[in-house]
């Protein structure tokens, strides 16, 4: 089983809660550490293990107003494992909340969409919820 | 050693002639960027209420002082010339728009090379921006460490044709500057 894996936020890099029992990842806040790579490794690694073992359902819960385009790279290389464990027969699926203002995030979000397969649901929120 | 001291008022002139709101001069640090970002979108905030062009300049600030950043870190082991580890970053008003420009001294080698992704990128339209952006996406991570997408995606924002300059220093350095108006 893999174990939880919980990141702090800071202010150019959001808050990770990777909850293995549940199989949910969180990731909350703005993405543009020094390097993308060396902050998403760790992410990634977690999710190839965890959709390599077991078959719990993986939910990827995304509040993320801005990601630098280095950060943008990382996250396809996210979406691409799950569309993957998905094009396979597991269960895996997106939730990106996005305050529903920020018309730059929404559409951000659905750019992210137009690549995968996977059921990838855009929510608006508003400011604070 | 300096015969005069610093013309504080003639600086401060010239932001307010060329409308400038933020300016940093000096060796950025991912903290300095941190700080600048935050006072960016602060500033912005109270200023527009178009989250939208919030959203645009901080990003077009984020991918230019990171580029600032990772070319001045390449460069920062030459002794032989002073100012190379500093960038030069100005976010202002053009008109109705914002302008974001970014500036840092470059080897004159690495200029052709940057000169021509910059007219590739300037001819095209935006669909065609975010096609390359796509395919750029999937593609080998670059040896500097960066995406090679930064470029594309301030280009994507952008609201005018991109404009750049390299002025001439001396044999080996040019000063490169980028304005990028939203």
């Amino acid at each position: 089983m893999v174990n939880d894996l919980i990141i702090a936020g800071s202010i150019s890099s959001p808050t990770v809660r990777l909850d293995a029992s549940r199989g949910v990842m969180e990731l909350t806040g703005e993405s543009y550490p020094q390097n993308a790579f060396d902050f998403f490794a760790p992410i990634i690694e977690w999710a190839r293990q965890f959709l390599r073992e077991g078959s719990t359902p993986l939910c990827l819960e995304l509040r993320l107003s801005y990601l630098n385009t280095s950060s943008t790279k990382c996250m396809i290389d996210l979406l691409d494992l799950l569309e993957n464990a998905h094009k396979s027969g597991r269960s895996a699926r997106v939730a990106w909340f996005c305050d529903k203002e920020n018309d730059r995030a929404r559409e951000a979000a659905e750019e992210f969409r137009e690549d995968v397969t996977l059921p990838f649901e855009i929510v608006l929120e508003g400011p604070g919820q | 050693m300096r015969a005069q001291a610093l013309d504080l008022y003639g600086l401060r002139k010239s932001f307010i002639d060329g409308e400038v709101l933020i300016c940093f001069n000096g060796p950025f640090s991912h903290s300095i960027i941190e700080e600048i970002g935050i006072a960016v979108k602060r500033y912005l905030e109270t200023e527009t209420t178009s989250r939208s062009a919030v959203s645009d300049v901080f990003a077009v600030f984020v991918e230019l002082a990171q580029n600032v950043q990772a070319y001045t870190g390449r460069l920062k082991d030459r002794k032989d010339e002073a100012g190379l580890d500093a960038g030069t970053l100005a976010i202002g008003r053009q008109g109705n728009a914002y302008a974001v420009s970014a500036g840092n001294m470059m080897d004159q080698a690495h200029v052709g090379a940057l000169a021509l992704r910059l007219e590739e990128l300037r001819a095209m339209d935006k669909a065609e921006l975010k096609a390359l952006y796509k395919e750029r996406l999937r593609g080998p991570r670059l040896p500097a460490g960066g995406a090679g997408l930064g470029l594309i995606d301030v280009a994507r924002r952008a609201t005018r044709p991109l404009s750049w300059s390299f002025r001439e220093i001396d044999d080996r350095y040019r000063f490169f500057s980028l304005s990028v108006i939203i």
